[in-house]
């Protein structure tokens, strides 16, 4: 069976941010879309064109080919594994969507939820699926 | 209780001060957030008889507790202060995102004081707050300012921002945040102006804490689901406002040339179907399930919008069915910063006068080019905009058609034709900041459910008081307009959120409150019954196409209205809130 991934569908973005709320509640106890793992909106431009910013993670592995320390690990979801992470920033900086952050010498990314992700769950107009 | 930063943000910006302060949480716990508890500062702070444009004004940025939580339609900020319109309490809420923002900076509430010396905009970043210069924004139209601070500062942040209007201190002037949500009526982008504020900046990078934050999560999720984003309400994702065109074209409420008639038969040229063919994309507020943002693209037209009455004003109003020009109507209002109601209303006011011969204010009903001229005219108060400026109220004083100037206390009426559906009058007279259909919205019940019988007086005292319950708690928790939930689960989400078990009954008493605390705001003032008025036009012609054709409103249905909503609010028959209230607020 081919690995779940998370897909984004722009047309139905409505730009509420309810899944950055839903992954920092579960990650981090708090609602806290700057700490969470993926960072999805919508926004107008003088232009006069709406545009979108989809930084989520799609399972490319590029984090876990490039990690110098071998901390990260890849099934059918990301594991850091925190005693081999130095916090170097490699993966951030490989990382295609932006979503990897480093926060206190420790690499933050996303799991996936473990196969339940609290984002797609929660997004109201199927923006985001996991398949 | 949870859900709150107990953190008030005030600036001094006169000596370019801030400090912070411990949230009333005595007050918190009487009127909650947003609407009520902006009003209670308000009244507590602000001596009667002031000049709402001078620095002796405050203007309040307040969120609620459920503000930057997945409580569904939850990102609406109040934005209150005295009215220059009015000269009554004023509040108001916008949608986006700056709700949020202000939430995630770590505050509850932004109280702006005094004014700056110079133009200039107000940066928050979390707990830093700088005082920039605005002199290179000053004159700018709302969209060209909003695109460079964003270009400045990130797409992450929110900015609020007055156009030429507010700087001119126009009385119809708003405030705008992202492109096209405002802060609409009553003069607030004024009272921004009257304090050199272009703009403010908020980036916030904090959270919000709550009990049991993954079951909370997950309960919110399932209400979402089942409670908001439900079949009945898709229409607000599929349609937006436009909805409401079809609803009243068909009810006999959509006004036409200054609420003159009702009933447009070329109505299908501008209608929900035409507009959202031009759609090319959709948008909501933070913390937003439903998705009410159209983003429409029609020939040299761009907005996210029109709104119903934006349309209305534009449209059947005016004598105009060209889509388009409705739509650019809608764009220049926002970019001038003006409140497409209240510019609306003075324009078709203008229109009926020249057409009368009373005024030549040079535009006749379905002048399209000229409405969005004279938008330009207005925020600028350049030519005849100089006069167009006043609004409504003064220029009828200043000209005549005092009988067909449609406004409240000097706010102009919204888009829905009493004598269609009565209670709505009452609605108006008694509104807060003056004629506002979003206090009591009569026409739910009198034409939309169809359960109150519309073309008489009767049980129109109570039906505007549960109608005006409803609202006053719920843009006070805040939940947008869009989510029609219930009491009870207002308690639901409330007690989840708080952690503190909030009841029906304490809820409805919090409601009670505001509306008892806005009322005595404005007896401070010397406001009474006289000034819970309706237009002769209502009273005088009926009403000649349409579903409610022969209907005009006598004066004595008015007055019994009037009476029957004092009496269920224990106020005397002159409007007045006793001592005994007065006392428990």
């Amino acid at each position: 069976m081919a690995v779940k991934r998370l897909k984004f569908s722009k047309e139905n973005c409505i730009g509420c941010q309810l899944c950055a709320q839903a992954c920092s509640a579960v990650h981090e106890g708090e609602f806290i879309p700057s700490k969470a793992r993926l960072s999805i909106e919508s926004y107008y431009t003088s232009e006069g064109e709406l545009k979108y910013k989809d930084s989520f993670c799609i399972l490319c592995g590029m984090c876990k080919r490039k990690c110098p320390f071998g901390a990260i690990s890849l099934d059918d979801k990301l594991s850091l594994d925190p005693d081999l992470c130095t916090g170097c920033g490699v993966c951030a900086e490989v990382c295609p969507k932006k979503v990897i952050k480093i926060r206190e010498e420790k690499a933050v990314l996303c799991d996936t939820c473990n196969g339940d992700p609290s984002c797609v769950k929660i997004c109201p107009h199927n923006a985001l699926r996991f398949e | 209780m949870f859900g709150y930063q107990n953190k008030v943000l005030r600036i001094d910006l006169t000596k370019k001060a801030t400090t912070m302060e411990p949230l009333n949480m005595d007050w918190a716990e009487k009127y909650i957030g947003a609407k009520g508890l902006a009003i209670k500062y308000l009244y507590e702070e602000l001596k009667p008889g002031i000049d709402p444009l001078s620095p002796d004004n405050k203007l309040i940025l307040m969120n609620g507790p459920l503000t930057g939580t997945p409580v569904p339609c939850s990102g609406k900020l109040a934005i209150a202060a005295k009215s220059p319109a009015t000269g009554t309490i004023l509040d108001c809420s916008i949608g986006g995102h700056a709700a949020l923002k202000i939430k995630y900076a770590g505050y509850d509430a932004v109280i702006f004081e005094g004014k700056l010396s110079e133009p200039g905009y107000v940066l928050i970043q979390d707990g830093k707050i700088e005082f920039k210069d605005a002199s290179w924004l000053w004159g700018k139209g709302s969209h060209e300012a909003e695109a460079l601070l964003v270009d400045k500062y990130g797409h992450e942040a929110s900015v609020l921002s007055i156009g030429p209007a507010g700087e001119n201190l126009v009385t119809m002037s708003c405030i705008n945040s992202d492109y096209y949500r405002q802060a609409g009526r009553g003069g607030i982008g004024a009272v921004m102006g009257s304090k050199n504020v272009k703009a403010i900046v908020v980036i916030g990078t904090g959270g919000v804490k709550v009990p049991n934050i993954v079951e909370v999560t997950a309960k919110l999720s399932e209400i979402l689901r089942e409670d908001t984003v439900s079949e009945d309400n898709m229409f607000i994702y599929d349609c937006g406002t436009t909805a409401f065109l079809e609803a009243c074209n068909d009810g006999g409420i959509l006004p036409k040339r200054n609420f003159s008639d009702t009933t447009d038969e070329e109505w299908t040229k501008y209608n929900g179907e035409v507009l959202l063919g031009n759609k090319v994309g959709k948008r909501g507020c933070g913390s937003c399930g439903l998705g009410c943002g159209n983003f429409l693209k029609i020939g040299d037209a761009i907005c996210e919008g029109p709104e119903y009455e934006s349309i209305a004003v534009a449209g059947p109003n005016a004598g105009i069915t060209d889509p388009e020009a409705i739509v650019k109507a809608n764009q220049v209002a926002d970019d001038m910063g003006l409140d497409t109601i209240s510019a609306g209303d003075t324009i078709i006011f203008a229109m009926e006068m020249t057409e009368k011969g009373i005024h030549d204010f040079g535009i006749r009903f379905g002048n399209k080019e000229k409405y969005i001229e004279y938008l330009k005219l207005m925020a600028r108060r350049e030519g005849v905009g100089a006069d167009l400026a006043l609004g409504v109220k003064k220029l009828s004083e200043k000209y005549g058609g005092q009988d067909f100037a449609m406004h409240v206390k000097g706010l102009e009426y919204p888009q829905y034709e009493p004598r269609g559906s009565w209670g709505m009058s009452l609605a108006y007279a008694v509104s807060d900041r003056g004629a506002c259909h979003m206090r009591a919205y009569a026409p739910n019940e009198e034409v939309f459910a169809a359960s109150i019988p519309p073309y008489t007086p009767e049980g129109k005292g109570e039906m505007v008081y549960n109608l005006a319950i409803y609202n006053a708690v719920k843009f006070s928790l805040v939940i947008c307009d869009f989510w029609p939930l219930s009491i009870e689960r207002m308690a639901e989400v409330m007690t989840m959120i708080t952690g503190k078990e909030w009841t029906v009954d304490e809820l409805n008493a919090v409601a009670a409150r505001v509306i008892h605390l806005a009322r005595a705001f404005n007896q401070r003032e010397g406001f009474n019954r006289k000034d819970d008025t309706m237009p002769k036009r209502l009273v005088n012609e009926a009403l000649k196409s349409g579903p409610a054709a022969g209907q005009k409103i006598p004066q004595e249905a008015f007055e019994d209205m009037l009476d029957q909503y004092y009496d269920v609010l224990g106020w005397s028959r002159d409007g007045i809130v006793p001592e005994s209230i007065l006392c428990t607020l």
